[in-house]
């Protein structure tokens, strides 16, 4: 990631408990002409003059890399690993990763060894639907004595997708979804024959969950069953009911995320947008995306 | 909504408890600072405050801590007024680091976040100032630093929490802060030598800690040096500095001289008069003694200098009866070079002096008239007067001791006819007034005689116990001479400082041995007696080089530096400038040792893959080392050797673990010598 051109360089609130020691030290010693006092003075003043380049070289050659996030549903939590390389030859302390306007998004990393990284993962809600782009990140540092704060900027292209939230019918629409009158039918369509395991997506239901497979050490894996012999639903966005836009786009949502649960092949409509029948994760997260893309009042 | 939000979750983030460590470093060095402060703080701080941090240690992992706000004001109340009746009063010094040594174990309790912790740090500072502002001994100033030291130790632990895992959680804090003042120490020399002292003017009087006169006073009454002879306070420190050690033969360092005679009570004049040295021709150069002086405060307004004085110093004047006096009290280290001579100065008495040297009391008894007529009439001239007057000391039967008993003003004769026991003051008193009895004008002169020489630091140590009172007697072909009974009645005094002077006699059974007869012996070990010079010669570094470096000394150097023309702002200006560039000298320094190695090796091969894209095979961003390297011997059948040897040295010095086996500069040569040709 791009660092920016200078790290900038702040006092911080202790710095004003420093000048008033400073002061209260300086006006002792001259008032008195007390040499020891004035030796204290200029120790105290050495010291912190001294930590500046420590402060300041603690960011020196320590860089960022974020990986990309995972999309999360609405009112979830996007959580974006970041990895802070310590690319110098010394060890670095104190640093501490911040996201601008995402609620003060603050990680401390104590210690990264000479050439070596830190793993931190930022998390934060997701609130609106869309795609999200996190234009800089910051790192900072007190170290060592916290009377003055290093900021260095880093520009970043990361963006990551938060989905609309799921909420609404949870059973399919049943017919043809293309009239738009007809009520959602009743389809649980749950099959019991096992067909095989997927990656587990935020927000499912956790009882399908191959938790065998995580004991083994695997990563979530959801169980799915086969219920294929239903046949194809098709979710019209322009075939729902409600008023609100998003209303809409949360119950289509939450249709895809059940759809692709019972794996039903489904096929998504949107004004700007026609995604052919079908299943699977690459489906279900384009059918997804295209709903945290769709443009409406509150869509990024 | 989000608003209120953030601001929450940032005192979350603030409001984390301050971890143990760092906390241990904070209470620490609270505790160092505590020895400076004892004198000050009134009997029962100082529990309060340990009891406080041991408290704090036992709250702390339990979640205690002080909350309740009532609660905080009534700790507070009380030890205010606790304050108030062990003072009577809340001004000065005193009451106002004891007020603050309490409020600083009431924060420790309280103390919860990380602000109150860094609150907690800036206090300890401004007691470390107190603590200067106290006393300015040496002990006193080590444990000050330590716990500056110790405080930047806190801060250092904690921004960097130490977890478990993370190697040196406890050394770390340390060699940061070590690495810290050792960087600081030229940045701290340069201010303290050079950054201007601007006295503010406002001028707030310490207690009256130092207003206490030590020493001798200007009156010598009967068991008045008594009291200094075990005191191993320390007077003045001499170093010669045209000669290694000091000059031949016994060290009278002459303080003052008296005029007034009472009996067995001599007494100096209140305002001495000046008199200008202009008059008196200079003795040879080898007839003097150039010394440097560094007084301790003493209160009063003698200085001290070899027999006799001639030049003055600045600050001071020469009065009457050659010796030097101050302008100011003395009330703190000074220091300053002095001339003496060792030949008499060619000196006249007039008619006033002549007067004054031979004024006496009224009440003196008929017996010693008696005793100094007789003296006086078996000789024709004032030397076998003298001679003749010690010669009573020497063969009636006078002892020499340091507990006479007790004298009156008025017991002369006691002392002369009965007792014929006393202490270099009855000696000089009596045999003063004795010669003035007999007619021979005299004086009393109090100073020091002897003291320590300090091999290590090439300095004479006086000390308070080696305060002497010696005679001065006109002799008309000499002037004034030195006459010293108390070395006809112990004659061992005079070359002997007096502890090791009472030393030999407890060896001897000259004297019982009192209750410093363990120290005595103590200081008789080898070992002990070089570690007490080495921490005197320490001692004697600190009180000249740093406490003696005051205003005054400052534009003496500023002055032979030539820094002081153009007022202090332009030299601040340049001092700043002068840290400035070693800060950067500093952080340049650290980036270079830091900077990451790999670079170079990066930046050599992409040297290499530039000399070969020049002449046609370009590198994919893609493509690896050895597919690059097999690609480019395809093209270049005859260079081949040289890029296999290249790419496996770029692999070896990138990717092998653990020490390369050839070195960067080889592969730079190598790859210097490549040269491609189709």
């Amino acid at each position: 990631m791009k660092a920016g051109k200078f790290p900038l360089l702040y006092p911080t609130g202790s710095f004003a408990g420093l000048l008033f020691v400073l002061g209260a030290m300086w006006y002792a010693a001259s008032s008195q002409n007390n040499p020891a006092v004035y030796l204290l003075l200029f120790g105290l003043t050495a010291v912190f003059l001294v930590s500046i380049p420590h402060t300041l070289l603690n960011l020196a050659d320590v860089t960022i890399a974020s990986e990309s996030a995972k999309p999360a549903f609405a009112g979830q939590e996007v959580s974006l690993p970041i990895e802070i390389m310590n690319c110098s030859r010394a060890p670095r302390r104190g640093i501490q990763l911040v996201v601008p306007g995402r609620g003060g998004q603050r990680k401390h990393v104590d210690y990264i060894p000479a050439g070596k990284a830190a793993r931190v993962t930022l998390r934060f809600p997701a609130k609106q639907r869309g795609e999200h782009r996190i234009s800089t990140f910051r790192l900072t540092s007190i170290y060592p004595l916290g009377f003055v704060r290093v900021s260095k900027k880093f520009a970043s292209s990361q963006t990551y997708l938060v989905y609309p939230k799921p909420s609404g019918d949870p059973r399919l629409p049943m017919h043809r979804a293309r009239s738009p009158h007809s009520p959602p039918q009743t389809e649980l369509g749950e099959g019991d024959d096992f067909a095989g395991v997927r990656a587990y997506v935020p927000g499912e239901s956790q009882r399908h969950i191959d938790w065998r497979a995580v004991a083994r050490g695997q990563p979530l894996m959801t169980k799915q069953f086969a219920a294929e012999a239903e046949g194809s639903v098709h979710l019209d966005f322009s075939a729902l009911r409600f008023h609100r836009a998003e209303e809409r786009l949360s119950q289509l949502a939450l249709w895809v995320i059940e759809a692709e649960r019972v794996r039903r092949p489904y096929s998504l409509r949107l004004p700007n947008t026609d995604i052919a029948p079908a299943v699977g994760e690459a489906h279900f997260h384009r059918c997804l995306r295209a709903l945290s893309l769709f443009p409406g009042e509150e869509g990024a | 909504m989000s608003d209120r939000r953030n601001s929450r979750r940032t005192q979350q983030w603030r409001d984390t408890t301050i971890p143990r460590r760092p906390l241990l470093w904070l209470a620490a060095a609270l505790l160092f600072t505590l020895p400076a402060l004892l004198g000050a703080l009134a009997s029962w701080v100082p529990f309060l405050f340990l009891f406080a941090l041991l408290l704090k240690f036992w709250m702390e992992p339990r979640g205690y801590r002080l909350r309740s706000t009532s609660l905080k004001l009534i700790l507070a109340a009380l030890t205010l007024g606790a304050i108030f009746l062990s003072y009577d009063t809340l001004k000065g010094i005193e009451p106002a680091v004891s007020l603050l040594a309490v409020l600083v174990s009431l924060k420790i309790l309280e103390a919860h976040t990380a602000r109150e912790f860094q609150v907690m740090v800036m206090m300890a500072w401004v007691l470390c100032l107190c603590g200067f502002l106290l006393s300015q001994d040496l002990a006193i100033a080590f444990c000050l630093f330590v716990a500056f030291a110790l405080l930047i130790a806190a801060l250092v632990q904690f921004h960097r929490p130490a977890t478990a895992g993370s190697p040196g959680a406890f050394w770390l804090p340390l060699a940061t802060t070590l690495k810290l003042l050792a960087q600081a120490a030229p940045v701290v020399v340069l201010l303290f030598l050079l950054f201007p002292r601007i006295n503010t003017g406002f001028q707030f009087r310490i207690g009256d800690l130092h207003a206490a006169m030590t020493g001798f006073s200007d009156r010598l009454s009967p068991g008045g040096i008594e009291t200094l002879a075990n005191s191993s306070d320390i007077a003045f420190r001499a170093e010669f500095p045209d000669r290694r050690t000091g000059p031949g033969g016994p060290l009278y360092w002459r303080g003052l001289v008296m005029w007034h005679c009472e009996g067995l009570e001599w007494r100096a004049p209140y305002a001495p008069a000046s008199i200008s040295d202009s008059f008196q021709q200079y003795p040879a150069s080898d007839k003097t003694i150039r010394q440097r002086i560094t007084i301790a405060p003493h209160g009063a307004r003698w200085m001290f200098a070899l027999d006799r004085p001639f030049g003055i110093p600045s600050g001071a004047m020469l009065a009457r009866g050659n010796y030097l006096y101050s302008v100011q009290p003395i009330r703190k280290p000074r220091r300053y070079e002095v001339l003496s001579s060792t030949d008499p100065i060619g000196e006249e008495l007039g008619a006033r002096e002549r007067r004054e040297a031979l004024q006496l009391p009224a009440s003196i008894s008929p017996a010693v008239r008696e005793l100094a007529a007789s003296l006086a009439a078996q000789n024709s001239g004032p030397r076998a007067t003298v001679a003749s007057g010690l010669q009573f000391f020497r063969t009636q039967g006078f002892r020499y001791s340091l507990s006479p008993g007790e004298y009156n003003k008025n017991d002369l004769e006691e002392f002369l006819f009965r007792r014929r026991t006393g202490f270099c003051e009855h000696y000089a008193a009596s045999f003063a007034t004795l010669m003035r009895l007999a007619g021979i004008p005299a004086r009393v002169v109090v100073g020091y005689l002897g003291g320590e020489y300090n091999d290590l630091g090439g300095f004479f140590l006086v000390r308070q116990a080696d305060t002497h009172a010696w005679c001065e007697v006109w002799i008309p072909e000499n002037g004034w001479t030195r006459i010293d009974p108390t070395s006809v009645v112990a004659p061992g005094r005079a070359n002997l400082d007096l502890s090791s002077f009472l030393a030999s006699r407890v060896a001897s059974g000259e004297m019982a041995a009192g209750r410093s007869a363990f120290l005595t012996r103590l200081a008789r070990l080898a070992l002990v007696n070089q570690i007490r010079f080495i921490w005197e010669a320490l001692n004697y570094q600190w009180d000249t080089r740093v406490l003696g470096f005051d205003a005054d000394v400052q534009d003496v150097l500023l002055t032979s530096l030539g820094l002081t023309n153009g007022g202090p702002f332009p030299l601040v200006m340049q001092v700043l400038i002068v840290i400035a560039a070693l800060l950067i000298i500093y952080a340049g320094w650290m980036q270079l040792r830091t900077r990451p190695r790999a670079d170079r090796v990066q930046a050599l091969y992409e040297r290499y893959c530039q000399k070969l894209a020049r002449i046609g095979v370009q590198r994919d961003p893609w493509e690896g080392p050895s597919d690059f390297a097999k690609r480019a011997a395809q093209s270049f059948p005859n260079a081949s050797e040289y890029v296999r040897q290249i790419t496996e040295t770029y692999i070896a010095l990138r990717y092998a673990p653990g020490p390369a086996a050839i070195s960067l500069d080889k592969f730079a040569k190598k790859i210097n010598a490549f040269t491609a040709h189709r």
